[in-house]
């Protein structure tokens, strides 16, 4: 039926001590009513000591399983529960007592059976609340462990032990031996007695009803020890189970460490409240060093920094003030006043308290305690809480005695307030975070859109293989190339470059396609888009920003193509028949630049013929101003001789070419500081 | 890295330029001529001896200008270019709209011319 990992052993061991408990009282009787008619009863005195160990034993196991069970009781239970357990024996002791008083000397007054049944009662009640309160003492005693106070415990537990088996030794007389062990055993107890350091964690309240309890339980110790004494002192008994050296011992221990507690309990009471604050100030701390979730706000923070210092210095009121630059509000900023006497105080603080510009960039002003000539209120005391280079607001508390703020109070509302700042910032830090998280979202999805503005498949007839790159310095750029097929023998290809980098060029590159792809459908040839786009984009573009852009117009059937230019880097051009490259020389002004019809003038076209192998390579001036960590530039040159001399390579190879030859020149320490275009156009 | 120095001689402000004008700094360049401008120069020169880069966003800033100096008749130039800047304002044709002058008494002469 029932498991063996799963015995109630506490049950088990109060059924055995019940049963030890009744063995014992059967012996005892056999051994009272052989001494009465003179009879050997067969009973030696050794099986009433086996049996009072036994009992003690059980007894012990019981209340170390409840213990156990209750380990994370308070201490007011526990100790409530030896006040009850003591109540519980004396008032048997003391209705045992009353009865024999009414009893007087009648037959059953006098019955030695019938006194030593009831002196067996109130030894078991007895033992059950020394052993009890004991192993109370000691839960409380190792309530703050540590090896010392163990190994102290562990002697105590082995002397008593040892005491527990002193009456085969010492056959129950109070011998000198008897009062030596027993001796030895006080000192041990006085010595265990002064380790109290669960006192100090009773609040005021808790601590006026230890006291009650202590009394109580030293009272009920006191009651039944005398019991003890006067029923040892009976003539007519002849069985004493109390004259015992382990039973003295846990009086004495019971008593000392009771009496130990009383006193120093009452010692405490006058600062207890010190103790309460200082644990609300530890629990205060950790609220604000706790409050920085993000979705607390930090209207949350000042809140309770304010409770805080409040509580810490024992102010009568309080209010805080926000920087009017703050964008919050803080609900109730006034504590246990209203707001003229709030102004009439204010008016009374000195003016360097009013200012919001910090003294010291680095370090909050230190809390500053200020005496004021009020009708109330007679100290103040201003806290600036300084967060990131700024006051984020200020608390001022005041007392209505002169010179209320003393060093604790100030340093320890500075650890709060900065403890607060601390939690704000960041707050701060971890919103901003959280931000800039967003704009690289947003960064991403601004690339991903600008790279669908180049176009994947570039136009071209199978009379020509074109390829083109482009990379960007920052997310998103300014470098624009694009094709676009008139009918089946002519074809456009452009490349432009707005001024600058990053998100403004972006915004710009974008209008220059909508413009390239309207303009280019009304068949118009390159100088009159460029002067038609100059006048779109003159109404768009900021003043400071120009765009620069070279196109080609490429007629299959004549093998030629017109070209303008417009700002641009000058067109690579290989020629094959004479096996050498150069940069087309023509003249253009950037689009943007001059914003009215005079426009025309500074922009011209030509018409190129080409023959089979002619290579054309279209850039931006990001290749051409790539940087060594020297300051040398890519240039001109390099390109040039790039083209010459792998000229027989395909368009997408040769494109390779110049990237991997720009990206060794400027090395690992260099810089490609721009976005970098190219467009590679070979004619078969 | 850009340093700007401004230096008056007479009727003629002088904007010294040191180092490198690129997207992150044009803005100085751009404060230092609105400076100069608001305080009613006449003639402006650049001083381009130290230069040693200039980037598209550092050339926006001097063509910006332009339409006020021909409104409020400033007289613009700039010299002592090295032959690699001095490319990168007649690539974009640039120095068809801005008088661009080896040296200083270059400068200060045709600023002299009505």
């Amino acid at each position: 039926m029932i498991k063996n990992s799963a015995l109630p052993l506490g049950r088990i061991s109060l059924f055995l001590a019940i049963l030890v408990w009744l063995a014992l009282l059967l012996v005892d009787l056999v051994r009272i009513f052989g001494m009465i008619n003179n009879l050997d009863s067969g009973v030696s005195e050794e099986v009433t000591w086996i049996l009072e160990i036994l009992f003690f034993i059980f007894i012990y196991l019981v209340y170390r399983r409840i213990f156990w069970k209750n380990k994370q009781s308070d201490f007011l239970t526990l100790i409530w529960r030896g006040v009850s357990t003591g109540l519980f024996a004396a008032s048997a002791g003391l209705l045992t007592e009353v009865i024999y008083l009414a009893l007087g000397e009648s037959k059953i007054g006098t019955d030695p059976f019938l006194r030593n049944v009831f002196y067996h009662i109130n030894f078991a009640l007895t033992s059950a609340f020394l052993i009890f309160t004991t192993l109370l003492w000691k839960h409380l005693i190792l309530y703050q462990k540590n090896k010392q106070v163990v190994n102290q415990w562990q002697v105590f537990e082995l002397s008593m032990l040892g005491a527990l088996f002193f009456v085969f030794f010492n056959h129950n007389n109070l011998d000198y031996s008897f009062l030596f062990g027993l001796t030895i055993l006080l000192v041990i107890s006085i010595l265990l007695a002064v380790n109290l350091k669960w006192i100090p964690y009773l609040n005021f309240k808790e601590k006026w009803k230890t006291l009650l309890f202590l009394f109580l339980i030293m009272g009920c110790a006191g009651v039944l020890f005398y019991r003890v004494l006067d029923s040892g002192n009976e003539g007519n008994l002849q069985i004493n189970l109390t004259d015992n050296l382990f039973l003295m011992a846990l009086f004495g221990f019971v008593f000392v460490y009771g009496l130990f507690s009383f006193l120093v309990t009452l010692f405490n009471l006058p600062t207890s409240s010190v103790f309460e604050q200082k644990l609300t100030e530890a629990i205060n701390f950790q609220k604000l060093s706790q409050s920085i979730q993000p979705e607390e706000s930090e209207e949350q923070v000042l809140d309770i920094l304010l409770d805080s210092c409040i509580s810490a210095s024992f102010s009568d009121s309080a209010w805080i003030e926000l920087n009017p630059k703050e964008s919050f509000q803080v609900k109730n900023p006034l504590r246990f006043l209203d707001e003229s006497t709030k102004t009439e105080i204010r008016s009374l603080l000195p003016q360097e308290t009013q200012s919001w510009v910090p003294a010291s960039m680095a370090e909050a002003p230190q809390a500053q305690a200020i005496r004021i000539a009020h009708a109330n209120y007679k100290s103040a005391l201003v806290v600036h809480l300084l967060v990131n280079k700024s006051i984020l607001a200020r608390i001022v508390l005041i007392k209505e005695v002169k010179e209320g703020f003393n060093k604790e109070m100030i340093g320890i509302i500075g650890t709060f307030a900065r403890q607060a700042c601390i939690s704000v910032e960041n707050h701060r830090l971890l919103n901003q975070a959280i931000e800039n998280e967003r704009y690289q979202e947003e960064l991403k999805i601004a690339q991903r859109v600008q790279k669908a503005l180049l176009p994947l498949k570039l136009d071209h007839p199978a009379s020509f293989d074109i390829c083109a790159y482009s990379n960007t310095a920052d997310e998103v750029g300014g470098d624009y190339y694009d094709t676009y097929q008139v009918d089946e023998t002519h074809f456009v290809l452009i490349m432009g470059d707005v001024s600058g980098k990053g998100t403004s060029a972006a915004f710009h590159m974008a209008q220059m396609k909508g413009v390239f792809q309207s303009l280019i459908q009304l068949g118009i040839h390159p100088a009159e888009f460029m002067n038609k786009a100059n006048a779109a984009l003159s109404k768009c573009l900021e003043r400071n920003h120009f765009i620069t852009a070279s196109i080609f117009e490429i007629d299959t059937v004549n093998n030629s193509f017109c070209h303008a230019r417009a700002g641009h880097i000058p067109t690579l051009w290989y020629k094959a028949d004479k096996k050498g490259a150069d940069f087309i020389s023509i003249e253009g002004l950037g689009l943007g630049i001059v914003r009215n019809p005079s426009y025309k003038n500074h922009v011209q076209e030509e018409t190129f013929e080409y023959r089979s192998g002619d290579i054309l390579v279209l850039l931006t001036d990001g290749i051409l101003e790539g940087r060594k960590e020297t300051g040398e530039q890519f240039g001109y040159d390099r390109i040039k001789k790039i083209v010459e001399e792998h000229h027989q390579k395909s368009p997408i190879q040769l494109q390779q070419e110049i990237i991997d030859s720009l990206h060794q020149f400027v090395g690992g320490d260099g810089m490609i500081d721009d976005d970098y275009s190219l467009m590679v156009v070979k004619f078969k | 890295m850009l340093q700007l120095e401004r230096i008056k001689e007479g009727n003629k402000d002088i904007l010294r330029l040191i180092g490198e004008v690129d997207a992150s700094n044009s803005v100085l360049l751009d404060q230092s001529m609105q400076e100069i401008l608001q305080q009613g120069a006449t003639f402006l020169l650049i001083d381009g001896n130290q230069l040693g880069y200039i980037s598209s966003a550092g050339l926006g800033v001097f063509m910006s200008y332009l339409d006020d100096f021909s409104e409020q008749g400033i007289r613009f130039a700039i010299f002592g270019l090295n032959d690699q800047v001095t490319e990168v304002f007649k690539i974009l044709g640039l120095d068809r709209l801005i008088q661009i002058v080896p040296d200083k008494s270059t400068a200060i002469t045709l600023g002299n011319e009505p």
